[in-house]
């Protein structure tokens, strides 16, 4: 891990290290759930860390659920926060 | 077309490594599959290896020679990339995989062909499966807050990320993997607010629990990590469960409570804890998806979960398919490149190569995997998962966190005549979402009081192992 890359979250402008996961920055910026469920509205974050468990969705650059703690950020990434499936209504 | 290789290895962990690297000086071309973006898998994670001794077949010597071969083209290593697949084609083993990473990522073609470059087909003689192992959770009230993570989350953030999960955690589960977790948060700056260790290991002596943690991870450790706690003053509560975690949208405190040996709760005894974070696992569940797939023989590993069947030369049931690491039995990262070394002779022999392990060092490492594998049936004995902490789950509580069942929909499933793990995701939905089960299917079982190994295997076959697009599939289709 080395520079300081951009991206952003529902519009706003945040900054990782170059190498970190999406989880990974989003933690660092103090952002701990990303996703809400699709029957009881609840949120989620990361749980299982590894790529296992299928928590940590998120849509990137217009692709819902892509795993947060696996995927790198890359700079100029735009991510948003998941409802439900992620493709809407 | 699919590309041809003698010797396909899925994982880059301890197993995956240690079998590439002995495939390839054996003359093998070898493909090695990995998800991760650097070799090492869960225990290592892609750490600079320079500053440990390193000589002959430990890992920091493994790793350097995996570079060097990397470099060389003469191992054809695919990080960040899944294996979803695994099925026979005529008499060889075809793998089928996906490019994670470049999921949603700029620059790639719109439209129905958007996930044709993802996907690739690898044609095998051989293939090793060392696929690792995820932490075994288990559902109590407050489990899906966030800020609630399993001890491997915890891990994967702190030691690959740079990244603390709170500032005030409580580690919870059974295990020496929750000292490890402890200390790995102790060192970068958290405050542990108690390790809470639902069994009583030290009813015999610290050095017992040092000769058998010794086969998890690197000898000296336990010891490392049992000083860190000391030094920060850090309670170690045996014979404790979490029975409940905290807050509304995420996790402000945990209630912890006394249990006798079976992990019932004993009343009186319960107190809350605040913090901001809370890693909890139960041991580990070996991954499995592709060699049930292929029909694989399994049998209960020494921990009571499933495992590949494997003989002396590692070659599971299957003709072809071999197996390495956790996914013979949970033993730990020693265990697991020893058994990948083995492994990846075997693999040499089957391609009719000669393998770069002399007779005399593989019978060496073959009594290294007895060792290791006789450690951890003493650990597993030490740490068991006990029926008591059913009693605090509620008929609320979620079981299936994809799919968002309750307790009552499981046990429902059960009223209407389910007797095994796959009845009752066919009757309540737990786990038919996206994780199919890897985290609630060892619940499943507890809640219902399934104990026939038939459950376990029935609630481990995975036809794809992780969710592929429809669009992937029928590129791959066209192409294949």
């Amino acid at each position: 891990m080395s520079g300081e890359i951009g991206f952003s979250l529902d519009g706003a402008r945040m900054t990782a290290i170059e190498g970190q996961s999406i989880a990974g920055a989003l933690i660092a910026a103090g952002v701990i759930s990303w996703r809400r469920t699709r029957f009881d509205d609840r949120p989620r974050g990361i749980f299982c860390g590894i790529g296992a468990c299928f928590d940590c969705l998120i849509t990137v650059n217009g692709e819902p659920n892509v795993r947060a703690c696996l995927a790198q950020v890359r700079d100029g990434d735009r991510v948003e926060r998941q409802e439900g499936t992620g493709y809407g209504a | 077309m699919a590309r041809d290789c003698d010797v396909a290895v899925i994982g880059a962990g301890a197993a995956g490594v240690a079998a590439s690297v002995v495939a390839a000086r054996s003359g093998c071309r070898v493909t090695l599959i990995d998800v991760g973006d650097r070799p090492g898998g869960q225990y290592y994670r892609g750490a600079d290896l320079s500053s440990l001794p390193s000589a002959g077949l430990d890992y920091a010597a493994l790793a350097s020679d995996l570079d060097r071969l990397v470099a060389a083209n003469a191992v054809d290593y695919r990080p960040r990339t899944t294996a979803y697949a695994l099925e026979r084609a005529g008499q060889r083993l075809r793998v089928r995989t996906r490019g994670e990473a470049r999921q949603g990522r700029l620059g790639r073609p719109a439209g129905p062909d958007r996930h044709r470059a993802d996907v690739d087909v690898i044609d095998a003689g051989t293939v090793v499966l060392a696929t690792g192992a995820f932490d075994r959770p288990l559902p109590f009230p407050g489990w899906t807050l966030p800020g609630v993570m399993t001890g491997g989350g915890a891990q994967s953030l702190v030691k690959g990320q740079h990244v603390l999960p709170g500032r005030r955690v409580v580690v919870a589960g059974t295990g020496p993997f929750l000292l490890a977790v402890a200390a790995t948060l102790l060192e970068h700056g958290a405050e542990v607010a108690a390790v809470v260790e639902a069994n009583d290991p030290v009813v015999g002596s610290v050095r017992q629990l040092r000769g058998l943690t010794s086969g998890l991870g690197k000898a000296g450790d336990l010891g490392r990590f049992i000083a860190a706690l000391a030094r920060h003053r850090v309670p170690y509560l045996r014979r404790h469960r979490v029975v409940e975690a905290l807050g509304d949208d995420r996790v402000t405190g945990v209630r912890l409570a006394r249990v006798d040996a079976d992990w019932h709760p004993i009343p009186g005894t319960e107190r809350v804890i605040e913090c901001d974070a809370v890693s909890v696992g139960f041991g580990f569940v070996a991954q499995l998806d592709l060699a049930a797939q292929l029909g694989a023989r399994t049998i209960r590993g020494a921990d009571g979960g499933l495992a590949v069947e494997v003989d002396d030369d590692q070659a599971t049931s299957v003709p072809g398919l071999l197996a390495a690491g956790e996914t013979t039995g949970i033993g730990g990262v020693e265990a697991a490149r020893v058994e990948g070394l083995v492994a990846g002779a075997t693999a040499a022999v089957m391609s009719d190569r000669a393998s770069a392990l002399t007779p005399a060092a593989l019978e060496r490492v073959r009594r290294e995997v007895a060792r290791w594998r006789r450690f951890a049936a003493g650990l597993h004995a030490t740490f068991p998962v006990r029926d008591g902490w059913v009693d605090s789950v509620r008929e609320d509580t979620l079981v299936c966190r994809c799919e968002e069942v309750p307790v009552s929909r499981v046990r429902e499933s059960v009223a209407l005549g389910a007797r095994d793990a796959r009845t009752v995701k066919l009757l309540s939905r737990a786990g038919m979402g996206w994780c199919q089960g890897r985290m609630c299917a060892a619940a499943v079982d507890g809640i219902c009081g399934f104990d026939d190994i038939a459950s376990l295997r029935g609630a481990s076959y995975r036809p794809v192992a992780v969710p592929v697009p429809l669009g992937a599939l029928a590129s791959e289709q066209v192409e294949g």
